[in-house]
């Protein structure tokens, strides 16, 4: 029942917790995210993911069907345009296919060792979100660890670990920091950077290129870049939405990424780099595997990494 | 506080985290943020005020560490949300509706205090991606919520089954 009595220790109570939450903050800002800060994130994470887990269970039929109900309208729409583009992949695909054949006949014959692919991966499910960042049930255990890049099963960048304890660990999508990304469009280095400390908040990121020669076309891939030390070179980022023509030596135009953090249910993480003394001169592009999902998460859990040899 | 007060406010606590940041976080169309919530609808129980602040804060400051967040701006928010909680509770006694419109207005104090606090400390990504929807949706959502679950909550707690029952 309510009462009316109220008291007095309240309002120094208030000031007190106030002074200590300006203080973390301060604390959380100077450390940047290290330190004592994230003993006590991977802490947390390790307490509350095997809930967070049980409950995605639960959780996860039902979200996806609320969602999916509310984007009736859409989904009929994008049903008709994936099939379409999945016709015309389906196509490249053979075409692709016969190139890899003939490939594989010219290094038997010139007797060529092929290139493989040294990155390791470790597919997760999402099992939640909080803001912008998104909670994976793969953890240090895993081969997780903070830093690492983080890309959708398409292969696209979705962002980076920013923090991991032993089952889970938090994503940070690329939309949501505040670091530029160096990426690559056509043969220009640029720098994306988020909106997300802007006025205007969405899903579109800015491009800028400093040392712009010529100008980017809408539709152009950006792609990472080698210089990125953040990600191997070549993982699809987005793409250039409005035309933008040098203006002196600069050049600024609008990005949209591929992924929407907020529609993703898997994600694959990237053991990079694999080596960090070659790192700084890695330009691999990373094999990208598509990963197949008939309904039941619990198939796509597999964990694979693979030693760097 | 009694230790069973204590364990169940713990329990809810916990629950409200793990449904925020499983189930409403990952839906876009119903997006109520409950951990603010609970600690809203402890300023209606009988439990100490400066133990429904620190409540607000240790839920608001395990949000933080679970997300990607500053440490301390939710805390902060959620502490900030209990104190005017406790000083305007008399001004829900009056109905479930007015509960419900209390909870609705203290959230959209909170969310606007979520979106001056991240953008102080370059956080502007905090409340995510539309601000001006999440300013509606969430204090609609909480409104709704308040509105069901206000009563049950304080008899919970207050072990008092007499509790928040109108006419």
């Amino acid at each position: 029942m309510l009462t009316s009595k109220r008291s007095d220790r309240a309002l120094p109570t208030f000031i007190s917790l106030l002074v200590i939450g300006v203080l973390l903050m301060t604390f959380d800002v100077r450390l940047q995210g290290g330190g004592v800060v994230g003993v006590l994130r991977s802490g947390t994470q390790t307490i509350v993911a095997p809930l967070q887990r049980l409950s995605s269970y639960v959780v996860s039929p039902v979200a996806s069907a609320l969602d999916s109900l509310s984007n009736v309208a859409s989904l009929q729409e994008q049903n008709a345009t994936l099939s379409a583009q999945l016709a015309e992949s389906q196509a490249a695909l053979v075409a692709v296919q016969d190139q890899l054949a003939k490939l594989q006949l010219l290094e038997q014959i010139y007797d060529l060792e092929t290139d493989e692919d040294a990155l390791g991966r470790t597919i997760a499910n999402v099992i939640g979100a909080v803001d912008a960042a998104l909670i994976i049930d793969k953890g240090t255990r895993d081969g997780v660890l903070a830093g690492q890049p983080v890309i959708d099963t398409n292969g696209y960048v979705v962002g980076t670990v920013k923090s991991a304890s032993i089952g889970s660990a938090t994503i940070l999508p690329i939309i949501a920091t505040r670091e530029g990304l160096t990426v690559l469009v056509g043969s220009q280095t640029g720098t994306l950077v988020s909106r997300a400390f802007s006025s205007e908040l969405g899903l579109e990121m800015d491009l800028d290129v400093f040392d712009a020669r010529e100008p980017v076309l809408a539709g152009d891939r950006v792609l990472t870049s080698a210089a990125s030390t953040d990600y191997p070179a070549g993982l699809p980022v987005g793409e250039v939405l409005a035309d933008a023509s040098p203006e002196s030596t600069s050049l600024t135009t609008t990005v949209r990424p591929f992924v929407d953090p907020a529609a993703l249910r898997f994600v694959v993480v990237l053991a990079w780099p694999p080596d960090p003394v070659t790192a700084a001169t890695d330009d691999t592009l990373p094999e990208v595997t598509t990963t197949t999902v008939d309904g039941a998460e619990t198939s796509t859990t597999a964990t694979t990494i693979q030693e760097d040899g | 506080m009694r230790s069973r007060t204590v364990l169940v406010i713990g329990v809810i606590v916990l629950i409200a985290v793990v449904i925020q940041t499983t189930l409403f976080g990952r839906l876009r169309i119903v997006t109520p943020d409950v951990v603010m919530l609970v600690g809203m609808l402890l300023a209606l129980t009988r439990v100490r005020p400066e133990a429904v602040l620190a409540v607000a804060f240790v839920s608001g400051l395990i949000m933080d560490l679970l997300g990607a967040s500053l440490i301390g701006t939710r805390a902060v928010v959620y502490t900030t949300v209990a104190y005017v909680a406790i000083r305007t509770r008399e001004r829900a006694e009056l109905g479930r509706v007015t509960i419900a419109v209390w909870a609705g207005l203290l959230t959209l104090v909170g969310i606007t205090l979520l979106i001056v606090v991240g953008t102080l400390f370059g956080q502007a990504r905090l409340v995510g991606g539309d601000a001006v929807s999440v300013m509606i949706l969430v204090p609609l959502a909480n409104l709704a919520l308040a509105a069901l679950l206000a009563p049950p909550f304080v008899r919970l707690v207050d072990r008092d089954r007499t509790a928040l029952r109108y006419p």
